[in-house]
């Protein structure tokens, strides 16, 4: 996908000032928020220990991290055993070639996807379309986008939580050129019959894996429209895409982190539907696919291991970051300009896509940590957020003014007499700016503050020159 | 006891009453204060903004006039936390620095706590009447486990009705050095706070770390609202002088 | 060098692979495939049937239950007949045996295409956890079945009510067949929230899903 991180700003900007997306995110939050609360709440009056489960989350993700080469070359060894073909791609480029080698051997003219956040990473449906591939996004969300003219999601889980009914109503009686339906349900039966036809006349399925078991060589998709089942059931080929991170050892981790990942994404205690996908079609099976391909992809991955973000490859794709953070829920998910956004997508978009192209996006957070306490596998995202804040530091790309600003504070605050001075001086410069009165209106060294709202007035005199004197006899 | 207080550099500069409260506060727990005369940031903004060399500067600045006291107590949580929690791994490459920030940390509470977990303070000098509604600031309550301290302490005051908020425990938007970096996004993450702290109605809106407080207060003002008080509940608790 | 060689050979570099861990690294690969740790659970429910039957309820799928297989087809056929459902189904073929005709129920056993309306399934087990029904594809067992139509009705065996996935797991490992291409877990109908966060049911999955819960010679607990 296209990097847009670059104007982050402006985006934020154009974000705050949409009613329609404001709305949108004012909704969306409470859902989702309190939906997670609920089912976390529910399972804790079953005896589950919530906290338990995301420190063994956190385990077990460490601990394949570990031995990452091997349990991939287990995955490799397993799936193959099962009649599946594991290829490997560096970057999105390669995604495509291969994609679209696979579609052109099988004489496929038309791919079915659920959703896949790799695709997006990769531009794969341009590359399809390009190559002489239809492809057709099948989850609701993902295929309201696509027939808006390939608009990007805004939410990992929820790709147009920033869309409104009207909006989706407009956009279907436009391109489906039947009569404006004005229900949600209405709208879904719409989709529904739309999208059947091409998943019965689809020749390729390709899905991501929401993880990948090194002990069976299986795929694991965690959905609940069905689509995704749908799209690895009828087509005759199916194309599994998805990050070297994914792979766990077990079905018994498997279990671990479905009790993990629904309720924390949706407030579900399981998705709709869990497919654990092996091998492919037997000869006396009614369906399935006869090729079954694996693409396991880097694109950035593989660089985090051993550093010093490693710990980001914990991540299980379960949105509830973006769900708490402040920032996330008052500008939404363009604003972060690539495939993922909110807190993950601050740490992932840097690291991915490189660090001068998302320079504003570690520092778009106020660290608050409302994120790594709902973090099912406790990453610890403001720490990486403030690790990549440093690495800009190191790297000379802050902004002169505010290195400056940084080290001058540094300074002075190094040294008590020139600082006494320096804040008594900045006191009384204050008290004059709030002219006696209680707030200061507009502050010109720093302005970007009394855009939004007034600066209260000091007192007038330091603690510690007060103090001092307070300690005269 | 005899007590370091850690000012801070916003109470310094902005608020120095709350800093005479807390030492009110402190004396009426029975502990002697003492308050270091060149003490000036703990250098938490140089931290978050990635500037680990002047972090580590003022950490070791902050260890050594420090050193020598039975505890150290800032009304701040993230004052606190900085000391407490970050400056031993800022400082772990000097293994002297390391030894003493360890030291340092584990005397390091933030005002309430303080008062609730160490001093037992079981009656507060303040006289204070009227309705509450009270802020958890973010650093306070996740890394230092700031919630249920200040509201005990209230409670000692019978004149107090607290009134607890919708989301109390969400972001104000303050961050920082974010709240100029990105003032818009952050004056609109302050207007929400600012509708759950009125939508209870309280005469008071209180909390615990002054950079939220001036960020509440600053975005109620703008909104029309000249009533609201915002205090720091230090100064709630020690009552005027 | 392939792509593969690149891509393990960053991991290898970044894990600080080398001869002398590579052994120890096999090794706590196959020690860890052999535990097959559990993570923390929660508590089984005193009576499986009944919290089954509730949280079933709660996912908006509808319970039947009857005393012995020989009901199942009546059973059915009162529930198509409320709803003024058809009574063609599509099912797997490993029901075929049973007396749907009798029933009034013509059932064909095969895999389902998209004109049909009503599938009817068993399940290989059901987890009590999460009122989630496994299915294991097969011959006999065709998946599209319970995806395809738009009321999907699964024949359950109460004794094969289990308390959670990882009981499921382990009869499945402990049973002759192996792992079979599709293990899909189903709990309750298709549903959608991507507009506006509203629920919909019924997204490209099945509209409905019914129960026919057998006791099949089990004490009765539901009381």
């Amino acid at each position: 996908m296209e990097i847009r991180s670059m104007h982050f700003k402006a985006n934020a900007a154009t974000a705050l000032a949409n009613p329609v997306l404001q709305g949108n995110l004012r909704t969306s939050k409470g859902k989702f928020v309190d939906k997670r609360r609920a089912a976390i709440a529910d399972f804790q009056a079953e005896g589950g220990d919530f906290e338990a489960l995301r420190e063994a989350g956190r385990d077990l993700r460490n601990r394949v991290l570990e031995n990452l080469d091997l349990w991939l070359e287990k995955f490799e060894s397993t799936a193959t055993a099962r009649g599946a073909a594991v290829l490997w791609a560096k970057d999105g480029a390669e995604i495509c070639r291969h994609v679209i080698d696979i579609g052109k051997r099988h004489g496929v003219t038309k791919a079915v996807k659920s959703k896949s956040m790799l695709s997006e990473e990769a531009g794969l449906n341009q590359a399809l379309e390009a190559a002489g591939i239809q492809p057709v996004e099948t989850d609701l969300g993902e295929y309201i986008l696509q027939i808006n003219d390939n608009e990007p999601p805004s939410h990992i889980i929820a790709p147009v939580v920033h869309k409104g009914l009207d909006e989706v109503a407009d956009l279907f009686a436009r391109v489906h050129r039947k009569p404006r339906k004005t229900g949600i349900p209405e709208l879904t039966r719409e989709a529904r019959e739309v999208l059947r036809s091409h998943f019965l006349t689809a020749e390729m399925g390709i899905s991501g894996g929401n993880f990948l078991v090194a002990e069976t060589g299986s795929v694991a998709l965690v959905t609940n429209e069905g689509n995704g089942r749908m799209v690895t059931t009828l087509p005759r080929v199916h194309v599994v895409i998805t990050g070297i991170e994914k792979v766990i050892p077990t079905l018994e981790d498997l279990a671990l982190l479905l009790r993990l990942l629904p309720r924390s994404a949706t407030g579900q205690h399981i998705s709709n539907y869990v497919s654990l996908l092996t091998g492919v079609k037997q000869p006396d099976e009614h369906d399935g696919p006869e090729h079954l391909y694996f693409i396991l992809v880097d694109n950035g991955r593989a660089g985090l291991v051993g550093s010093e973000f490693q710990d980001m490859l914990r991540c299980i794709r379960c949105g509830a970051c973006m769900n708490h953070c402040p920032v996330y829920q008052t500008i939404g998910g363009h604003a972060y300009g690539w495939v993922y956004p909110g807190p993950m997508g601050s740490v992932l978009t840097p690291l991915y896509t490189g660090i001068e192209n998302a320079i504003d996006l570690p520092h778009a957070a106020t660290l608050c940590n409302q994120c790594g306490v709902v973090c099912p596998v406790k990453i610890p995202l403001p720490e990486l957020l403030r690790k990549l804040r440093e690495k800009q530091v190191e790297q000379r790309l802050r902004p002169l003014g505010e290195r400056l600003a940084l080290k001058a504070w540094a300074w002075v605050a190094s040294k008590p007499k020139l600082y006494a001075l320096g804040t008594r001086i900045g006191v009384r410069y204050l008290d004059w700016l709030a002219g006696g009165g209680k707030a200061i209106r507009v502050l010109g060294v720093v302005p970007a503050w009394t855009e939004g709202r007034d600066f209260p007035a000091p007192e007038g005199k330091t603690f510690r020159e007060l103090y001092a004197r307070r300690q005269k006899p | 006891m005899r007590i370091a207080l850690f000012v801070t550099c916003l109470v310094d500069l902005m608020r120095p009453r709350i800093g005479f409260a807390a030492i009110r506060l402190l004396e009426a727990a029975g502990c002697e204060v003492v308050v270091p005369a060149g003490q000036t940031c703990c250098g938490q903004p140089a931290f978050n903004g990635g500037d680990r060399a002047s972090a580590a500067l003022l950490a070791k600045k902050v260890i050594a006039e420090f050193d020598g006291f039975e505890y150290v107590v800032a009304p701040s949580g993230s004052c606190a936390d900085q000391i407490r929690n970050e400056y031993p791994g800022l400082l772990a490459d000097d293994p002297e620095w390391h030894g003493r920030a360890v030291a340092l940390a584990s005397r390091v509470h933030e005002l309430t706590d303080f008062l609730v977990n160490v001093a037992r303070l079981d009656r507060v000098p303040g006289d204070f009447s009227g309705s509450i509604t009270y802020h958890d600031s973010c650093t306070g309550l996740r890394s230092l486990g700031i919630k249920r301290q200040p509201r005990e302490l209230l409670a000692k005051l019978p004149g107090v009705e607290l009134r607890e908020m919708p989301g109390a425990e969400e972001c104000c938007g303050f961050g920082g050095t974010f709240s100029v970096k990105f003032g818009e996004v952050s004056a609109a993450i302050a207007e929400k706070k600012c509708a759950n702290a009125c939508f209870t109605g309280a005469d008071v809106i209180v909390g615990g770390d002054l950079g939220c407080l001036l960020n509440i207060e600053g975005k109620l003002r703008r909104m029309g609202d000249e009533t609201t008080r915002v205090l720091h509940v230090a100064e709630v608790l020690a009552g005027d002088r | 060098m392939s792509s593969r060689d690149d891509i393990l050979g960053r991991v290898r570099a970044g894990i600080g692979r080398a001869p002398g861990n590579a052994a120890a690294g096999r090794t706590a690969i196959e020690a860890t495939l052999a535990a097959r740790r559990q993570g923390p659970r929660p508590a089984v429910a005193d009576d499986l049937l009944a919290s089954f039957k509730a949280k079933s309820e709660a996912l908006a799928t509808t319970v039947d239950i009857v005393d012995d297989q020989a009901r199942v087809p009546a059973a059915v056929a009162r529930y198509l007949a409320e709803r003024s459902l058809p009574t063609e189904v599509v099912g797997w073929p490993a029901l075929e045996s049973q007396p749907w005709r009798d029933a009034g129920i013509a059932f064909a056993g095969r895999g389902a295409v998209d004109a049909d309306l009503v599938g009817i399934t068993g399940c290989h087990c059901a987890i009590a956890e999460t009122a989630t029904l496994m299915l294991l594809s097969g011959p006999d067992t065709p998946a599209s079945v319970s995806l395809l139509p738009e009321t999907h009705i699964a024949i359950v065996d109460a004794s094969r009510i289990v308390p959670a996935m990882e009981d499921a797991w382990r009869l499945l490992r402990a049973e002759p067949g192996g792992l079979p291409r599709a293990v899909n877990f189903i709990s309750g109908p298709s549903r959608t929230g991507d507009i506006e966060q509203t629920i919909v049911l019924g997204a490209h999955g099945p509209y409905r899903v019914h129960l026919v819960l057998v006791k099949s010679g089990e004490i009765d607990r539901l009381k």
